[in-house]
């Protein structure tokens, strides 16, 4: 198309030079013409010169033939350029508007694609942390039937029961039975359960409340490196020691 | 025998922690333990620190006093070991557990008390009603 672009500008000089050698021909017909005039009324043997004339007018006349053919021709050939311009026009805009839908449909893609990335994700962490249901209303039932996170409905103050291990409680279990404890009969809390408690209750059967009946034997602490000290369980002893102010002769075992 | 000593030993250890995990829950303990100066020793707070993983579900079935897990989680921060020194307040924190631990009652009691009351109205309504059927 460039090389028929560069003829058609080629044929577009060659047009203005033809028309350049118009005016001349007009010249020389109007020379012609004159002198066929004077010949006329002079009736003079020129003939060699008419002649001369009239070959060049035929002459000029064939070369602006060929050139009125040219021009039509490159004027077909302008056509023809400016419909395919409009081609090449229709077409850009095309691909434009594909460029722009192409571009919505990767924006709407992306954000599908990271919502289900979210959704996969979450799904993830709700399996990894699912429990059974049974389970869970059996540990419900055992902490509120122990009265453990709910009080007593007839819960006064004075009441010794507590949401959390009661001194006799606690050394009632393992902790308790770790140091021998002396015995003597004063019966009661510590102080500070006893100012809690409004009043000293009587020595009570003590009861088991660290193992539950399906407690697995299996169960083991995760290991653990001494790092927090090789002092820990003495310092547990020297608690329980140091708490026993009084004892409930408590006969039975933990297990 | 050897093998099963130390399941023994791993078993008593088991025992052990899951009762002392669950002392931490009675503030008064909590307070005793600060006055003697156990929640100052570096030990004993990476101690504190290794009982968090009573946290995890296949450990926390087995607590029976679940406020426990709460008072863990207060005592892995020093501004709270270091204010349990005071008694006044351990006994704040043991009033507001056992006004938390009433929660759940004093509900229930207000929602019976509240069933009671709309019974009572509705009994009033209900008598003309016989009376009419009577009456015809």
């Amino acid at each position: 198309m460039v090389g028929g672009l560069r003829v058609h500008v080629r044929g577009v000089l060659s047009l203005v030079a033809f028309l350049m050698s118009v005016m001349e021909g007009r010249e020389l017909t109007r020379e012609l013409i004159e002198m066929l005039a004077l010949s006329r009324s002079q009736k003079l043997p020129q003939t060699g010169e008419e002649a001369q004339i009239l070959e060049l007018l035929v002459h000029r006349d064939a070369e602006f033939q060929a050139l009125m053919r040219q021009a039509v021709e490159q004027g077909r050939v302008q056509q023809e350029m400016q419909a395919l311009e409009k081609e090449v026009e229709k077409r850009d805009s095309d691909i434009q508007q594909l460029q722009k839908q192409l571009k919505e449909a990767e924006h709407i893609l992306a954000t599908a694609v990271y919502q289900a990335k979210e959704k996969l994700k979450s799904i993830e962490k709700a399996r990894k942390g699912s429990i059974s249901s049974e389970e869970i209303i059996k540990y419900a039932h055992r902490i509120s039937a122990s009265n453990a996170v709910c009080a007593p409905l007839n819960w006064v103050p004075g009441d010794p029961r507590r949401p959390y291990p009661t001194d006799l409680e606690m050394r009632s279990g393992i902790l308790g039975h770790m140091s021998c404890l002396p015995t003597n009969g004063i019966n009661g809390h510590l102080p500070g359960d006893a100012l809690a408690a409004g009043r000293l209750p009587d020595v009570l059967t003590p009861q088991y409340p660290w193992q539950s009946t399906d407690v697995s034997m299996g169960m083991l602490p995760p290991h653990h490196a001494n790092e927090f000290g090789p002092g820990h369980n003495k310092e547990n002893e020297d608690d329980v020691e140091a708490m026993s102010t009084d004892s409930s002769s408590s006969s039975s075992d933990s297990d | 025998m050897a093998g099963k000593r130390s399941v023994e030993q791993a078993r008593n250890r088991f025992q052990t922690e899951l009762e002392f995990v669950q002392c931490l829950a009675n503030p008064n303990y909590l307070n005793f333990l600060a006055q003697r100066g156990y929640l100052r020793e570096k030990h004993f707070v990476n101690y504190l620190k290794y009982l968090l993983y009573w946290k995890e579900p296949e450990y926390a079935k087995f607590l029976k006093y679940p406020h426990c897990l709460h008072m863990l989680e207060l005592l892995q921060y020093e501004h709270f070991r270091k204010e349990l020194v005071n008694a006044q307040c351990a006994k704040f924190i043991d009033e507001q557990q056992l006004l938390h631990w009433q929660h759940y009652s004093r509900k229930r009691t207000r929602l019976q008390q509240a069933l009671a009351e709309q019974q009572q109205h509705q009994q009033p309504q209900q008598q003309p009603a016989h009376g009419n059927a009577a009456s015809k």
